[in-house]
């Protein structure tokens, strides 16, 4: 297990604080953390900043999460890692598709060719919009309290998807699988990078496995091409009992 | 049971998925055995449930699994491919072990593999396969229930893993061993790093505790034997077959080869008996224990 110092805090929203740390490691975007509070869990966590000084941008869902974001400067964390297949860095011009924290793993591949695009449930929930080049963003929010009402496929709707190099996304599976489904008839480039249950991140479990794949050895990133043959994608998943259930 | 090379899949490692054990199949394993199925669902340990040192883990999962009724559809999806599907069971009495096992049968399993080793839950495992008399009235019992072959994994955890083998004398083969009881501690945090404290430790670390137990069950008994525990490479599967192993289990390798790892050593096995002239694994079986 690593450990560092907390050494700073950023408030992104209600529900989502940055933490940054000093780590000596060379991370590539659309990678991840196993992040440990001790005593409470141990949750997978992409790694939003990765320069010299690293940084995780967590939203509180629920206990581990919650124990992380009371973390205060100076405190330490503990984490394992990196683990993961990072998204393939493209030159040229790019879309970043992000769901609600989905839009920590895409923040590293922010830069003056990329458009974003973020999908959130609430104006409180937007996160890394001032990042992008003024112009260069879209928002879309289930409420309608800012930006397009509608999810993620209201603000693609008018976008021309094929003047992009590359369309990077990441969100909850159900948002994913649309995605993939109104991308599919496209024929564009894209890499979806998905988040299910993760209990080792070391590709021993099965508990993170789609059609035998691993998110946490193989992905968590797919190409369009690999995510045509797993029929458990949108549909079926393991339960922390290993129980197969509907995905939503 | 007809195998196409000894590697088999070892119990917890990538077998809680039927479309994963079909993938470890199609890329090359010759059997798998399921994650250890239990009577009812249960959610295992909270994480962390696995740390890792170095090339070794230690892992609390804390059997976690769907129960029986759940587990079903899981083998008819890994029997897509037609290679044999090992069901894995753990219970806590010779009545319990026996119902999951025609469970298990009536599901497709091609052979049974009775967990009596697992280190770290409380009334399974290990502490039932430390005790010699209800090892041998769970296998007996299982026996005479299903009429798929019976296998009988085992716990280094013992004071004489031969008197625990002798007890099981009635199963059709021993899996010998199951991981080592340990504790790592992290010392910045100052608390074990399992959630449970305890694990099972896995991987290299544990292969010449896997191979002494091997040797010995073999010179003492004429059972026979699949070698598990830090198999990575040819040279550990020959090592075990020489211990006496018929075949061998592989399981903690796959965190750093990845799935590969049975196609890689299937073809390395081959080469090295050209290089030493032998003409088939049986010359090789037993053949490094001293007489
Ligand atoms: C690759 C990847 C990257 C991610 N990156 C980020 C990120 O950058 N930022 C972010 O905010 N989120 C990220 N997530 C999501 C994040 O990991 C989850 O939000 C987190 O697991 C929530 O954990 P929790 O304990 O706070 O909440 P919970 O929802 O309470 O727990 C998480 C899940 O664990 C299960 N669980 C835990 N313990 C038990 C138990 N004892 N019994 C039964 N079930 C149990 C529950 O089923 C629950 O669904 C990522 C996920 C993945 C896979
Ligand atoms: C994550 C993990 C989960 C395991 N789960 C089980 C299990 O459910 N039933 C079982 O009989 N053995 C289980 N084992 C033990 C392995 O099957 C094997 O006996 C042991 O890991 C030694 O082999 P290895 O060094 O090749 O991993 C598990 C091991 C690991 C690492
Ligand atoms: S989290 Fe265990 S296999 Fe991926």
């Amino acid at each position: 297990m690593i450990h560092a110092d907390i050494i700073r805090k950023e408030k992104l929203s209600p529900t989502v604080s940055t933490l940054y740390f000093h780590w000596d490691a060379d991370v590539k975007p659309g990678q991840f953390v196993m992040v440990w509070a001790p005593g409470t869990g141990e949750i997978p966590m992409s790694l939003s900043h990765i320069g010299k000084e690293k940084a995780f941008t967590v939203k509180n869902y629920g206990p581990t999460s919650d124990m992380l974001i009371k973390l205060e400067p100076g405190q330490k964390v503990y984490f394992r890692g990196p683990y993961g297949r990072p998204f393939s860095v493209v030159k040229g011009k790019t879309l970043l598709i992000g769901g609600g924290s989905g839009m920590a793993s895409l923040h590293p591949l922010i830069n003056r060719n990329a458009f974003g695009l973020i999908a959130a449930r609430t104006r409180e929930e937007i996160l890394f919009m001032n990042e992008f080049e003024s112009g260069k963003v879209r928002v879309t929010t289930d409420d309608g309290s800012f930006g397009i009402k509608g999810n993620v496929l209201a603000g693609l709707k008018d976008l021309d998807v094929d003047a992009f190099d590359m369309i990077y996304a990441c969100g909850p599976e159900i948002m994913l699988y649309n995605l993939y489904k109104y991308l599919k008839e496209k024929k564009v480039n894209a890499e979806l990078s998905l988040e299910r249950l993760m209990k080792c991140g070391v590709g021993v479990c099965d508990s993170c496995s789609i059609n035998g794949f691993q998110l946490c050895r193989d992905g968590p990133t797919f190409t369009m091409d690999q995510l045509q043959y797993m029929n458990e994608f949108g549909t079926e998943k393991l339960t922390f009992s290993g129980t197969r259930v509907n995905v939503h | 049971m007809q195998l196409e090379s000894p590697l088999i899949l070892a119990s917890g490692i990538l077998d809680e998925n039927g479309y994963t054990m079909r993938r470890i199949l199609e890329e090359g394993a010759a059997a798998v055995v399921t994650k250890s199925i239990g009577s009812t669902e249960r959610p295992g340990f909270t994480p962390p449930v696995v740390a890792e040192l170095g090339e070794n883990l230690l892992n609390a999962i804390g059997l976690s699994n769907p129960g029986i009724e759940h587990f079903a559809d899981e083998i008819s999806i890994a029997k897509g491919i037609r290679k044999p599907v090992i069901g894995s069971i753990f219970g806590a009495s010779a009545e319990e072990f026996s119902t999951l096992a025609s469970k298990m049968e009536s599901y497709g399993a091609d052979a049974i593999e009775l967990n009596l080793s697992c280190p770290h839950v409380k009334g399974f495992g290990s502490e039932v396969g430390s005790d010699p008399d209800l090892v041998e009235e769970i296998v007996t019992e299982v026996k005479a229930k299903v009429s798929v072959p019976v296998f009988a994994k085992l716990t280094p955890n013992v004071t004489d893993i031969v008197k625990i083998a002798k007890a099981a004398e009635k199963a059709d083969a021993l899996v010998l061993i199951n991981t080592v009881k340990a504790i790592h501690i992290d010392i910045y945090a100052r608390r074990p790093t399992l959630s449970n404290a305890y694990g099972g430790l896995s991987g290299p670390a544990i292969k010449p505790i896997g191979v002494r137990a091997v040797y010995d069950v073999y010179r003492e008994t004429s059972k026979e034997i699949i070698g598990c525990g830090g198999i990575s490479n040819f040279e550990d599967v020959i090592e075990y077959m020489m211990a006496g192993a018929r075949a061998v289990e592989v399981g903690t390798a796959l965190k750093t080869a990845g799935r590969a790892i049975f196609d890689n050593i299937k073809t390395d096995i081959i080469r090295f008996m050209e290089a030493e002239g032998l003409d088939g694994i049986q010359e090789i079986i037993g053949a490094g224990v001293k007489r």
